[in-house]
């Protein structure tokens, strides 16, 4: 078929088609992206609801549901229910290792008392640790800790005052021997580990003159230690696993934004900030959180000093900068929580009744696949099963809430939970298929534009492929197969662009964030090049080259002077996740619609070519000939 | 003369043509006739304006004559009654063009271009090895994948020449094909189409030129729309 030659033809040896591929490509690859990113957006927002809860949640806060253990094992003989765990939560404050000023930097917590076994079977909680080994940067802390640890605890008060001076001359020379020691009292072990460090690389006589000789000889290990660099010993800072202790003592899972110590980089891995130094789970916190008693009224605050293990990060920046987990019986004694013994009134000796532990939530798992309404009415009859049954084992005993009566009792899908953020992001991923819908017609208006043009272009053409017996629909089925080639080919393109940025959205904001300077530079330099090369042109007497190469100087120059002031501007952050609740850009392909879009493309680039076609048909062969 | 048979090849019986030109009608063609037998060289000769070019439009089934006005007829059938679909192959196949400007593709390559009505008649099947003994014949087989912007103007009309002759026509229809070109090139091409005539193509040519009408079996004087007089002139055909 000619038509095949002629669209080839046409396609290689003109501009004017890459426009309209690029056109065709750019609507594809715009729709894409933002489509793909909204649904990567939902699809993180429903998984998040249930990686973070399950599929239904009972929950009974601050007093919670007794004879919990009971409910579950009810829960785990409906077929539909995988898993289900039992929680405690609590608001608390956290006492970060860290200074704020001279005092410890407090932090706001929602405390989790989980059990990691059974709370993994429910959530993907292993998943979400962070640290299945000592960061690099972190180990060489760790191992300083251990070196240089044993020898800051011998050192009297004379050693430290020596050592501080030594370590900061300027602040300390005009300062009394107390005022100095005021000063180090403030400092932390790995601080004090530090200065002690310091002085010993940069004023070893110092040393000298105020050590005892066997401190001296532990120094002189600890550096060729140092320097042989042994990581290897720091790893029983790990725990096995999701064990919640360390030497015995529980400790806490705090999420990544807890810490601000915690911060990402532009390939979006968490750092730790001063070289790793604020590794957590080298330090310890101090929780501290306010019983409730069975009244309602509050009780004495309740404070721990624990181990950090592990930092999780969930994805969910509103979950990772407020939650730490801690081991459930420990959030069940701070809570007062857990199994007590009711004593006569008038005789402390005599028992009168257990007072059985409780949890404020029990988290339900359910079948991959199954209908999330359906599994909370059979755990909401479970539930009725088990009030009814604790009545009957435990009638002199504090009675579990009842759904209905006890109104904190809720029985929630974790759809029902995140009700109130789910449904606008469903509403506006459909604003947004919507909005972009119009994109389609501006690609058929491209299209028909392009084509216009092209037809006008080749009427002579027209008029010659007549005059040697090409029949109307013929000339028609040149520009539909046209139309249908630019189609196709700009649908791919902006397949790939849009798949190329989608997948690299999250790099493409990081440098949003901090621009990259040599890039700047780079642009900088293209652009001289062009505004020289426009200048030289310039003497041809011609203008397009002058109105190319200054039109290039503009957008080039304004690349340029945009990355500079974004880096003065300190760069922009659009996807904020105190904003959007999740640390990353979603980055997946929303295939279906992916696909839908390109056959839409297709379509509308054939509708727009369509009328440009029959013109051209309709084209007077004789006048066509005529034209030059 | 006596070696033509009494049909005529082709055949333009009183035709009329009427261009709209805004609110004016312009008459073009005023009942002009003229036949071409077969084997036959006729010229068409005109000053500008005269309507030798719409003459040789509808005899080639490129336009159609105003309605009711006269009629083309080919091998003693009427071309404007067949329909579209026949008139599609009756360009393609009984007659070629070949145009003042050449009017190649300039996309394609000189092969292309030849093979073109091959392309357009019958889809996928085209007679490469005619397009390339045509190309050959007119000294073009060193410029087969040249594209037309590359060659001369004398290359450019042997192209257009040979595109014409390619699906094996039985008529030439020729608008003034030197008159782009300089006297030696023109004289080229002109002798490349009595080639072609000796070897047995009839020949519709419009020109302005007398010199060039001196060529033909015929001459046929068109002036403003209609055939003033036919001259016969088989005796200089050759002396040329």
């Amino acid at each position: 078929m000619y038509q095949f030659l002629l669209t080839s033809r046409y396609l290689t040896s003109r501009i004017i088609p890459v426009l309209a591929v690029a056109a065709v490509a750019l609507c594809v690859a715009l729709v894409i992206i933002v489509v793909s990113v909204m649904t990567g957006f939902l699809d993180m927002v429903r998984d998040s609801g249930r990686t973070l809860m399950g599929d239904v949640v009972i929950s009974y806060p601050v007093t919670g549901i007794p004879y919990y253990e009971d409910l579950m094992l009810e829960l785990d003989e409906l077929p539909e229910v995988v898993a289900s765990a039992p929680l405690v939560e609590t608001i608390g404050v956290l006492r970060m290792p860290y200074p704020r000023g001279a005092t410890k930097e407090p932090k706001m917590v929602q405390i989790w008392g989980i059990d990691p076994a059974r709370f993994d079977k429910v959530t993907a909680y292993e998943d979400t640790l962070m640290w299945p080994e000592v960061p690099d940067a972190a180990s060489y802390h760790v191992l300083r800790d251990e070196q240089y640890g044993p020898v800051v605890e011998t050192l009297d008060d004379a050693q430290r005052i020596a050592i501080l001076r030594a370590s900061l001359s300027n602040t300390t020379e005009v300062s009394t021997d107390s005022q100095v020691l005021d000063l180090g009292s403030a400092l932390t072990g790995p601080e004090w580990n530090e200065h002690l460090r310091y002085v010993l690389l940069t004023n070893t006589g110092v040393l000298r003159d105020i050590l005892e000789p066997d401190q001296i000889d532990a120094l002189q290990r600890a550096i060729s230690v140092e320097q042989q660099r042994d990581t290897a010993e720091n790893t029983d800072l790990l725990p096995t696993s999701m064990a919640m202790e360390r030497n015995g003592t529980p400790g806490i899972v705090s999420g990544i934004h807890v810490s601000d110590a915690n911060y990402r980089d532009r390939q979006g891995q968490y750092q730790i900030r001063a070289d790793g130094f604020w590794w957590l789970p080298r330090f310890e916190g101090a929780l501290t959180t306010v019983p409730v008693d069975a009244s309602g009224g509050t009780l004495e605050p309740e404070t721990m000093i624990m181990p950090f293990i592990n930092e999780f990060s969930s994805g969910v920046y509103s979950v990772d900068e407020i939650r730490v987990m801690i081991p459930i019986h420990v959030a069940q004694q701070m809570m007062h929580l857990d199994e007590a013994e009711i004593v006569d009134e008038f005789d402390p000796l005599k028992v009168v009744a257990t007072e059985p532990a409780r949890a404020t939530m029990v988290i339900v798992r359910g079948q991959d696949g199954i209908d999330v309404n359906q599994l909370r009415d059979k755990v909401s009859q479970a539930y009725q099963r088990f009030t009814s049954r604790m009545a009957e084992a435990h009638p002199d005993s504090p009675q579990p809430p009842i759904e209905g009566v006890n109104l904190g009792l809720n029985i929630l899908t974790w759809e029902e939970q995140n009700a109130a953020f789910i449904g606008p992001v469903e509403k506006e991923r459909a604003l947004m298929r919507t909005l972009f819908s119009i994109v389609y017609i501006v690609c058929a208006a491209l299209v028909l534009a392009i084509f216009w043009a092209i037809v006008y272009e080749k009427t002579r053409d027209i008029g010659i492929l007549r005059s040697i017996g090409a029949s109307r629909p013929g000339i028609v089925w040149i520009f539909l197969l046209y139309g249908l080639v630019v189609g196709v080919i700009g649908a791919f393109i902006g397949l790939l662009l849009g798949w190329l940025v989608t997948r690299n959205v999250n790099s493409i904001h990081d440098m949003l964030a901090e621009p990259p300077l040599w890039l700047g530079w780079s642009f900088a330099a293209v652009t001289l090049l062009i505004l020289l090369w426009t200048i030289i042109r310039s003497f041809s007497g011609r203008i397009l080259p002058v109105v190319l190469g200054v039109m290039g100087t503009c957008i080039l120059g304004a690349m340029t002077g945009l990355i500079f002031f974004l880096d003065a501007q300190g760069g922009v952050v659009i996807w904020d996740p105190a904003v959007y609740y999740f640390t990353e850009v979603p980055n997946n392909i929303d295939w279906p619609n992916a696909i839908t879009t390109m056959i839409g493309a297709v379509i509308f680039s054939l509708v727009g070519a369509a009328i440009p076609a029959a013109r051209a048909a309709d084209i007077d062969p004789v006048k066509a000939l005529r034209y030059e | 003369m006596s070696e033509f048979t009494n049909t005529p090849l082709l055949e333009a019986d009183s035709l009329h043509k009427t261009y709209q030109m805004g609110a004016v009608n312009v008459p073009v063609l005023r009942g002009s006739s003229m036949q071409l037998h077969q084997g036959e060289w006729v010229t068409v000769l005109g000053s500008s304006g005269s309507g030798k070019s719409t003459l040789l439009h509808l005899l080639g089934g490129l336009d159609t004559p105003d309605p009711g006005c006269g009629e083309v007829r080919y091998m003693g059938k009427s071309i404007s009654s067949h329909g579209r679909r026949s008139r599609n192959r009756y360009r393609n196949r009984e007659v070629g063009f070949v145009f003042q400007f050449y009017h190649l593709l300039p996309e394609l390559t000189v092969i292309e271009n030849a093979l073109l009505p091959g392309l357009v008649g019958s889809g996928i099947r085209t007679d490469r090895q005619r397009a390339l003994e045509l190309l050959e014949a007119f000294g073009l087989n060193h410029r087969l994948n040249h594209r037309p912007r590359e060659l001369s103007g004398g290359e450019r009309q042997r192209v257009a020449i040979a595109r014409a002759l390619v699906n094996r026509p039985k008529v030439l229809l020729a608008d003034e094909p030197t008159g782009n070109l300089d006297e030696q090139t023109g004289q080229e091409i002109l002798d490349l189409l009595r080639k072609e005539h000796q070897a047995g193509l009839s020949i519709v040519m419009v020109t302005h030129d007398q010199k060039i009408a001196a060529l033909a079996d015929r001459v046929v004087v068109l002036n403003r729309g209609q055939v003033e007089e036919t001259v016969s002139q088989a005796s200089s055909a050759f002396s040329y």
